[in-house]
């Protein structure tokens, strides 16, 4: 490459050149999963297990609260009238499949322990030494490895709707709803991400993240609605009108199972739901910078020692 | 549990009141009378016959799915570790097994383990069939593989043996005594407390050994104990395990690589290739029995070497004024007449080829064999 | 019975060594039995927040608040002690069989499945048992049914047959994995299916409901596994549970036996890594 081509020539690192490396990686990461996919099937049908034991549950706790309390059964009057904090017994079948398909997109297993173990190891090294951004690098092998799990699971997940659609006693929603609840899916990926992310790279500064991590994971469990439908924490009030739900709605957890699934269920609207995304949004955005922030502290830091 | 009493009645009596006095030896109906009369003649401690191993080896993908598809038919072949071989071995010998990688010795060893179960053929070692598994034999011998532990990797190698002496049910006093003596021969005694993970490969072969040796078995095999092991720990080891069978006279078969083990420890060498035995006796007869040719070193009385010295034997690599020649065996002496007729040579002298090189053409030899047979056997 | 001896002096040994195990890695003990005690509060929290919201019937058939209660505490008496003495050993055991240290196992002198499935616990485990004690003891307290005297002393023996249960389930998933090879699927596998134990048997009920019930404690039978228990203290006790308790009987003793065959039969066709 004679100098005066170079002249002419556009420099490395520009937008198209990262775009080809990032279809690459993706398009590498894809085929890498796919070799899997019998395997992803079946445990995808699996993971709907333990929601059959909660359906029986919640069909004996509603055919309990019924108000002619007659032979246990499928009283379904009983099922459309009663409600446990504003859902019936459909409703809540309906949320939590809607919780999984949020989980789906915001749950991000092995991702902090594993950026966790690479600073431990050493192996961070890799990420620092290439030309590549590490998160966005994560972010676009995170992004093959759930369209791989899209791809592959769509079949046991429409499976399971089909079965359970008469769950769904609110149908789709409306379409600009619809468009809010999609929008609200690709925010909490997002969201999911860089919490994981955070919290995976306090390895920079402690040895053990493995028992924040479970902190986390645990609170995460409860406060993201996965349990149970954060409706229910509304009966609690703290402090004048504000609920126990109302607190817990103001963490961004709850975007990560909770949210979603209302929008769908059309519990929430209007200006409620403007705010409700307006609201994932600014955590998205919060904690994309705390996330760029630590990583460049850490890489900082973590230089310094000599690695 | 003392020797057998002699004297054809007395033998009987002792022979039942000690049966009886273990207690955990479960006398199936007639079995004491097959046991009575196999001691009655001389029986080898140990005794194979026509043992075969043959391994199904399926194509293996991994997940849960292919897992059960799999269960409705798999495409495999057959791979024939052991190839009905026959051996016997007699209380106190100390057996090399010898042959290259895959050549079946450790198979072998598993199989007289009782880890395994044969394809066909027999074995009984110390009148026992291994892969009974019987308690009763498994007090009796004793299994160390190189590099692999059986202690527990966490704690240090004193709670392992305590485990060991709850499981062998080894007296108290026994148990001191013969681990005071061990651990003094093998020179570990301040590593005890560590734990086991915190030792150097060496010193954790050391107490794999010791916790081997614990219940004083009669049968020792050794799967390549050495390896993976410094110059220094190798011939550590390499001395205990000869202080140890001239003390005890027991029975060792012991698989290595290394020529150095087997030089310094067995006079008996069985070599084992391709599942077969190839050769069993001292291990200078390898040479003979392997080798075909000799090498012949001339020496001239000038610096100058005559260049057409191939026309006698292959050349090796030689310095000035020695010239090496590799000649076949039984052409020798008329070689080595036509050369001393037509050249000043100084001095000869003729060699066997040096062992490892021996054995390394004859495993070659072996294993292309084997590859022919894969080829030939197919999809069976 | 100097063999039952000799056996549970090995026992001690597995206890002691597995217990030096831990306390050399003591701050990860303690981690351990927090994290294990959060997972069981947040469990009950999310009862008592679902309890709140019924009203007197509680979860139908009988269990209301106290009762369930107990039924949350048998659930943790029985899982803790599995976890304990049970899983660290099915873990370990897929381990060996990988590596072909299963082999080590094959060479002493002692029973090949007590070895294999006892020789490690897990010691934090146990902190659930103790947290079960306390919430038994103030649900007994508060209950209004007053259980006979039978049916105390019945309540830690029938623990005690459905850990030999699941114990067998161990074992059964430990034979299949000398079979199927490594499989994290496996402790998933085990994960589904226990997980319909820990609710009352009442609740399988309606067309899907009844043919799963009837599957569960019949056919593999974890349903009877904390049910017959909990039963004993909780409620009183009709006719039908006590053909259930009986039922429980035979399905520890068939357990038991299934399961030795089934792992007697892997270990004979146990093949050993290559080497």
């Amino acid at each position: 490459m004679s100098s005066s081509a170079a002249i002419h020539r556009i420099p490395p690192f520009t937008l198209v050149a990262r775009l080809r490396t990032w279809w690459i990686i993706l398009r590498i990461s894809i085929e890498e999963r796919l070799v899997y996919r019998g395997e992803f099937m079946l445990g995808t049908l699996m993971r709907f297990l333990p929601l059959v034991s909660q359906i029986f549950l919640l069909q004996a706790v509603f055919n309990a609260t019924a108000p002619d309390n007659s032979a246990a059964g499928t009283a379904t009057s009983a099922h459309s009238s009663s409600t446990i904090a504003g859902y019936t017994y459909y409703n809540f079948i309906a949320y939590f499949l809607l919780t999984m398909v949020t989980r789906a997109f915001s749950s991000m297993p092995t991702l902090a322990s594993g950026i966790a173990r690479s600073i431990r190891d050493g192996t961070i090294k890799k990420y620092l030494v290439q030309p590549v951004d590490m998160l966005g690098f994560l972010l676009i092998c995170r992004v093959a490895h759930k369209l791989v799990y899209y791809l592959v699971a769509i079949l046991p997940f429409a499976f399971v709707f089909y079965l359970c659609r008469g769950y769904f006693t609110g149908g789709w929603p409306p379409a600009p709803e619809m468009a809010a609840y999609v929008a609200s899916l690709v925010m909490s990926f997002l969201l999911g991400y860089f919490l994981d992310a955070t919290i995976g790279l306090i390895g920079f500064w402690f040895l053990e993240v493995s028992s924040l991590l479970f902190v986390y994971m645990l609170l995460s469990y409860f406060l993201s609605g996965q349990m149970f439908p954060l409706d229910m924490l509304d009966k609690f009030t703290i402090v004048r009108s504000i609920t126990a739900g109302d607190l817990v709605r103001m963490t961004p957890i709850q975007y990560l199972a909770y949210f979603p699934a209302t929008i769908f269920l059309g519990k929430i609207h209007g200006a409620k739901l403007l705010w409700g995304l307006a609201g994932e949004l600014a955590w998205l955005l919060v904690m994309m910078g705390i996330c760029r922030f630590a990583f460049n502290r850490g890489v900082r830091r973590y230089s310094a020692y000599g690695g | 549990m003392g020797e057998i009493p002699s004297g054809f009645g007395a033998r009987d009596y002792h022979f039942r009141a000690c049966l009886d006095y273990i207690g955990n030896v479960r006398i199936r109906h007639g079995l004491a009378d097959i046991a009575l009369n196999s001691y009655n003649r001389h029986m080898p401690t140990i005794e194979i016959s026509g043992l075969s191993k043959a391994y199904r080896v399926y194509q293996k993908k991994e997940g849960l799915l292919s897992a059960v598809r799999g269960l409705f038919g798999r495409q495999y072949r057959y791979v024939h570790a052991v190839r009905a071989i026959d051996l016997t071995v007699e209380q106190g010998e100390f057996v090399a097994f010898l042959g290259p990688n895959g050549a079946g010795k450790t198979t072998t060893l598993k199989l007289l383990s009782g880890v395994i179960t044969p394809t066909s053929g027999s074995a009984t070692v110390m009148g026992h069939i291994p892969w009974r598994r019987e308690n009763a034999y498994r007090r009796r011998f004793a299994l160390v593989m190189g590099q692999k532990n059986q202690l527990w990797w966490d704690l240090p190698a004193q709670e392992s043996f305590r485990l060991h002496q709850e499981i062998y049910r080894i007296e108290p006093a026994a148990f001191d005594r013969t681990l005071n003596e061990l651990v003094d021969l093998l020179t570990v005694r301040p590593l005890l407390q560590q734990p086991v993970r915190e030792l150097s490969l060496g010193e954790r072969m050391k107490m794999e050994l010791i916790a081997a040796l614990l219940h004083s078995p009669d049968v020792l095999f050794l799967d390549e104990p050495t390896i993976g092991l410094d110059v220094v720990a190798q011939h550590s080891l390499q001395g205990f395990l000869r202080h140890y069978q001239e003390l005890r006279q027991i029975t060792i078969l012991l698989t290595s690589h290394y020529m150095k083990d087997i030089a310094a420890l067995c006079r008996r060498v069985v070599v084992i290739a391709g599942g077969r035995i190839m050769y069993d006796g001292s291990l200078s007869g390898i040479i003979d029995r392997f080798s075909s040719y000799k090498i012949v070193t001339l020496q001239w009385a000038t610096d100058h070497i005559p260049g057409d010295l191939a026309r006698y034997g292959e050349p090796l690599e030689s310095i000035a004024p020695k010239a090496r020649l590799r000649i076949r065996r039984d052409v020798v002496p008329e070689v080595l007449a036509a050369i001393l007729a037509n050249h000043p040579v100084e001095d000869v002298s003729v060699e066997d080829p040096p062992l490892e090189q021996v054995i390394a053409e004859l495993f070659s030899q072996v294993d292309a064999e084997a590859a022919d047979l894969v080829k030939a056997e197919g999809n069976l | 019975m100097s063999q039952l001896k000799r056996y549970l002096r090995v026992l001690m040994v597995f206890a002691r060594n597995s217990l030096i195990r831990s306390m050399t890695f003591r701050t990860n003990f303690i981690m351990e039995c927090i994290s294990n005690l959060a997972w069981v509060v947040l469990n009950l929290a999310f009862y008592v927040l679902l309890l709140s919201y019924t009203q007197k019937n509680g979860l139908g058939s009988g269990w209301t608040q106290y009762p369930f209660f107990v039924f949350l505490a048998t659930i943790q008496f029985i899982y803790s002690l599995v976890e304990a003495f049970l899983m660290p050993n099915v873990e370990e055991f897929s381990e060996l069989v990988r590596s072909g240290d299963l082999d080590f196992a094959l060479l002493k002198p002692i029973d090949t499945q007590f070895l294999v499935s006892l020789a490690k616990f897990d010691w934090s485990a146990l902190s659930n048992f103790v947290f079960a004690s306390g919430l038994l003891t103030f649900a007994m307290i508060h209950i209004d049914h007053q259980p006979s005297l039978g049916a105390i002393l019945l309540y830690p023996f029938y623990i005690a047959c459905s850990v030999a249960i699941l114990y067998s389930l161990t074992i059964v998933l430990a034979a299949t994995t000398v079979w199927l090879g490594r499989n994290q699927s496996i402790y998933e596998f085990w994960f589904y299916i226990t997980n319909f134990s820990r609710y009352p048997r009442e609740i399988y009920s309606g067309p899907v409901g009844a043919p799963l019930q009837f599957v569960f404690t019949y056919l593999i039978p974890i349903l009877v596994v904390v049910n017959v228990p909990a039963r004993m203290l909780a409620k009183p006790l009709t006719t039908g549970d006590w053909r259930l308790a009986a039922f429980a009987l035979l399905a520890t003793a068939a357990s038991l036996a299934f399961g030795r065959w089934l792992f007697n039969r892997a270990i004979h066709s146990y093949r050993s890594a290559s080497s």
